[in-house]
């Protein structure tokens, strides 16, 4: 469902991502992770049409994003870390201009907003402006949006920040449930317990460069580690950067008074 | 100076000449403006020697009251929207320090227009009435305070609506019917000018406008008299106005810290816990959404959001409402004239001139709302840009939206303004075709360029329209609006003073009604085709 071959991309001299190549097939939920800067946002960002790769193919759905995206876009969504949403619209406007965006003719469509709102909790915050709304809510809201149009692939960044204990475990529920439903879901984070939990595959990132494909078990396997993601991650990532993880002095972090 | 010097290695050459000669060419050309209209008031003789004089007195209300309505929005907005404030309020800055800089900010950015109508004003009018370069130094002694103060009027009626303003939805509405009410009021006057309605002499339409200019209480009387006295030598008497109008700034600055102090941080409260307590209805005009079915569904997505987003941005409406309570004080002023009873040469001059003024105002509001609607989108481009629709698409809904809008209020306008002029019906057709025309053409350069200037970081319209893609656009806005109604103001003047032939005047308007089409195309095909290629390359 998601085929990745050779994507390159810089930003003048930083080379953010090196010659990715991956395949997600359909319904599977694929967790792709890395430390900070390593090429996470920017691959998902290239993924979903909103940067262009300086060279590499996509395809989403057997769509060539860069050929046919009004075709790839109509059947993916994106949850970005950061809910920037249109702040003086309330939550309804807003579901109704994204129907209206996905051509969604369907004439339940406005009862499944409702529906949605109160099943995400956001009944009582119908009214009021996006702008009003806690990043909490709006990451909720999002998540609505995203899922209005039934979209066969779905890219998220961070898909828990912001999120209170009750919206993790309906947001995971969520996700695998769509997954169960034939969904792709591709997403990104840094808290490698969820990676652990609800990933079919997981891929590890650094510094632009893929460096770990595979289930659990064969990545604990290639790290020549047993035990959690934590300890493979912090293995198999520390080898590519040359960062101490065990035995050597951890740099500490202060605060100059 | 460090900021300037930074600013000026970071921008290209080409942008800082571009900008420096846009605005002194803008200035020059309000220098000759206001030279032309006191030479003209010259001609008349009698009574004009007294207009003339107490015109500066009415410039400066004019300007003070712009000012002070402009530093509402502009107050509200840095004082209480401002991200800066709540930072400023978890440091340990005093409510006091507070309110007096952002006073001042607000004042800064408000006054620029200022600037860029009095210099021009008063280089014009030292050169007219023969003053002397001491005139201009005793003007910028007096705008100063002058500003501050009328700036200032505006912080405290800010700072008083935003902290004692009932929100009852019933009081929002009075309210705002009452604005319009206000704003519409000279309209309720229009009526076709006629030499019976008005038996007495223009100034005696005037003069009312010169007796609250000249009132001995009002700031702008002492600034007026003050710079003219002092221009002449009379320092006493120059002294005491320029005392009176500081000692009054300064009074108004102790008001508002006083004020600032008691009444900033609750009023600030009241604006960052209104969200949740408002109760409005989920949708806002719910009814306009299956009223648009006949559109596509996406542009008809967009066009809706736009719309509400507008309504629902206190920064945007006001503004678009001080525009047209302008324009309502302006169409007022016809009535004013005995236009009647000029000679045809001078009545065919006014009707161009009002084309020039309906298609500045066009202009204007082309440069101030159409150019930053994209850049608007800010950080939630990226849904437009992750949506099933394509850039140019986007695009072309923007300018369908703007051209739609503008062209509604600048044909209305034009058709008004030539009913109060009693136009023949050729010119009225060739005054409401350039409306139409200049109306599509600017709202597609103001489209086009702000997609290829696009600032996805910068939340502030008034910012957007400030940098070289907003000045760009209005300067290109401008020249194309005199090059669209030049050729058929030369024609019809030249007619009327008989240096051409009937022949040579009809195919002449031909040949003008060509170029303007030709003109118009290429004015709204070219800039959308490169704003929707700019679009279409960029990245989110």
């Amino acid at each position: 469902m998601i085929h990745v071959q050779q994507l390159d991309k810089s930003f003048g001299a930083v080379h953010a991502v090196r010659n990715l190549s991956f395949d997600v097939p359909a319904g599977e939920l694929f967790c792709f992770l890395g430390p900070n800067g390593a090429g996470k946002t920017t691959t998902i960002k290239m993924l979903t049409g909103l940067l262009r790769p300086d060279r590499g193919v996509i395809r989403i759905g057997g769509h060539d994003i860069a050929a046919d995206p009004v075709a790839a876009k109509t059947i993916m969504g994106y949850i970005p870390d950061m809910p920037f949403l249109y702040e003086k619209l309330t939550p309804v406007e807003f579901l109704k201009f994204i129907a209206d965006l996905y051509n969604l003719r369907d004439p339940a469509t406005p009862r499944r907003i409702q529906e949605s709102l109160l099943s995400f909790g956001l009944g009582e915050a119908r009214s009021a402006l996006i702008g009003d709304l806690s990043h909490g809510m709006r990451q909720r809201l999002l998540y609505i949006a995203t899922f209005l149009h039934n979209p066969r692939v779905v890219f998220i960044d961070e898909p828990l920040i912001g999120l209170d204990p009750h919206s993790i475990r309906m947001i995971k529920d969520l996700l695998r449930q769509k997954v169960r439903g034939g969904m792709t879901i591709l997403l990104t984070t840094h808290i490698l317990a969820l990676a652990e939990e609800i990933g079919d595959r997981i891929g590890i990132i650094s510094n632009g460069t893929l460096i770990a494909l595979g289930r659990m078990d064969e990545l604990r396997r290639q790290a020549g580690v047993e035990g959690k993601l934590e300890d493979v991650f912090l293995k198999l990532t520390s080898e590519d950067t040359g960062t101490p993880t065990q035995g050597g002095a951890r740099p500490m972090l202060s605060i100059p008074n | 100076m460090n900021n300037l010097r930074r600013l000026l290695r970071r921008e290209s050459v080409f942008k800082v000449v571009f900008i420096l000669a846009f605005a002194f060419g803008l200035m020059g050309g309000f220098f000759a403006l206001f030279l032309d209209a006191f030479r003209f008031l010259s001609a008349l003789g009698g009574a004009s020697f007294m207009i003339t004089r107490r015109l500066f007195s009415l410039f400066f209300l004019g300007l003070g009251v712009m000012l002070a309505l402009s530093n509402i929005v502009t107050s509200y907005s840095t004082l209480f929207r401002s991200r800066e404030t709540s930072f400023l309020l978890t440091s340990p800055v005093d409510i006091r320090s507070l309110v007096t800089y952002k006073y001042l900010e607000s004042t800064l950015l408000s006054s620029w227009a200022f600037l860029f109508l009095i210099i021009p004003f008063t280089a014009a009018y030292t050169l007219h009435e023969e003053l002397g370069l001491i005139f201009a130094f005793w003007t910028a002694a007096f705008s100063i305070p002058f500003v501050l103060l009328c700036g200032g009027l505006g912080t405290l009626i800010a700072l008083l609506a935003v902290r004692w303003m009932p929100r009852g939805r019933l009081f929002r509405i009075g309210a705002i019917a009452a604005v319009v009410a206000l704003t519409l009021r000279p309209l309720l006057d229009f009526r076709p000018v006629n030499l019976q309605d008005q038996p007495s002499f223009v100034l005696n339409r005037l003069l009312p406008g010169l007796q609250l200019a000249s009132h001995p209480l009002a700031p702008n009387h002492w600034s007026a008299e003050g710079i003219l006295l002092l221009s002449g030598g009379d320092f006493a008497r120059g002294g005491m106005f320029w005392l009176t109008l500081v000692a009054n700034t300064l009074v108004l600055a102790l008001l508002i810290q006083w004020l600032g102090t008691r009444t900033f941080f609750p009023a600030w409260q009241r604006v960052a816990g209104e969200g949740g307590a408002r109760r409005r209805p989920a949708e806002l005009l719910g009814w306009l959404q299956p009223a648009l079915r006949f559109l596509p569904h996406d542009i008809r997505g967009m066009i809706l959001k736009d719309i509400r987003a507008f309504l629902r941005d206190p920064l945007q409406w006001s503004q678009a409402l001080i525009f047209f309570g302008l324009l309502a004080i302006y169409f007022g002023s016809f009535r004013s004239f005995r236009y009647d009873a000029l000679p045809d040469v001078w009545r065919n001059l006014i009707v161009f001139l009002n084309i020039f003024s309906v298609a500045s105002v066009i202009c204007s509001l082309a440069s101030r709302f159409v150019f930053p609607q994209l850049s608007l989108e800010g950080h939630s481009f990226w849904i437009l840009g992750l949506a099933p629709t394509g850039m140019r698409r986007i695009l072309i809904t923007k300018f369908l939206l703007a051209a739609t809008a503008i062209i509604l209020v600048s044909a209305s306008l034009m058709g008004l303004a030539t009913w109060m002029l009693q136009v023949g019906p050729a010119l009225k057709a060739i005054s409401i075709g350039l409306a139409v025309a200049i109306s599509l053409a600017v709202s597609a350069m103001a489209t086009g360029l702000g997609a290829i200037f696009l600032d996805l970081k910068q939340p502030n319209p008034v910012a957007i329209i400030s940098g070289f893609g907003g000045t760009m656009n209005l300067a290109l806005s401008l020249g194309l609006m005199l090059t669209s109604i030049l050729p058929f103001g030369l024609l019809w003047h030249w007619h009327l003073q008989g240096r051409i032939s009937d022949t040579v005047f009809v195919r002449g308007n031909l040949a003008a009604a060509a170029w303007l089409g030709i003109l118009t195309l290429l004015a709204t095909v070219i800039p959308l085709w490169l704003g929707a290629r700019s679009l279409a390359r960029r990245e989110y």
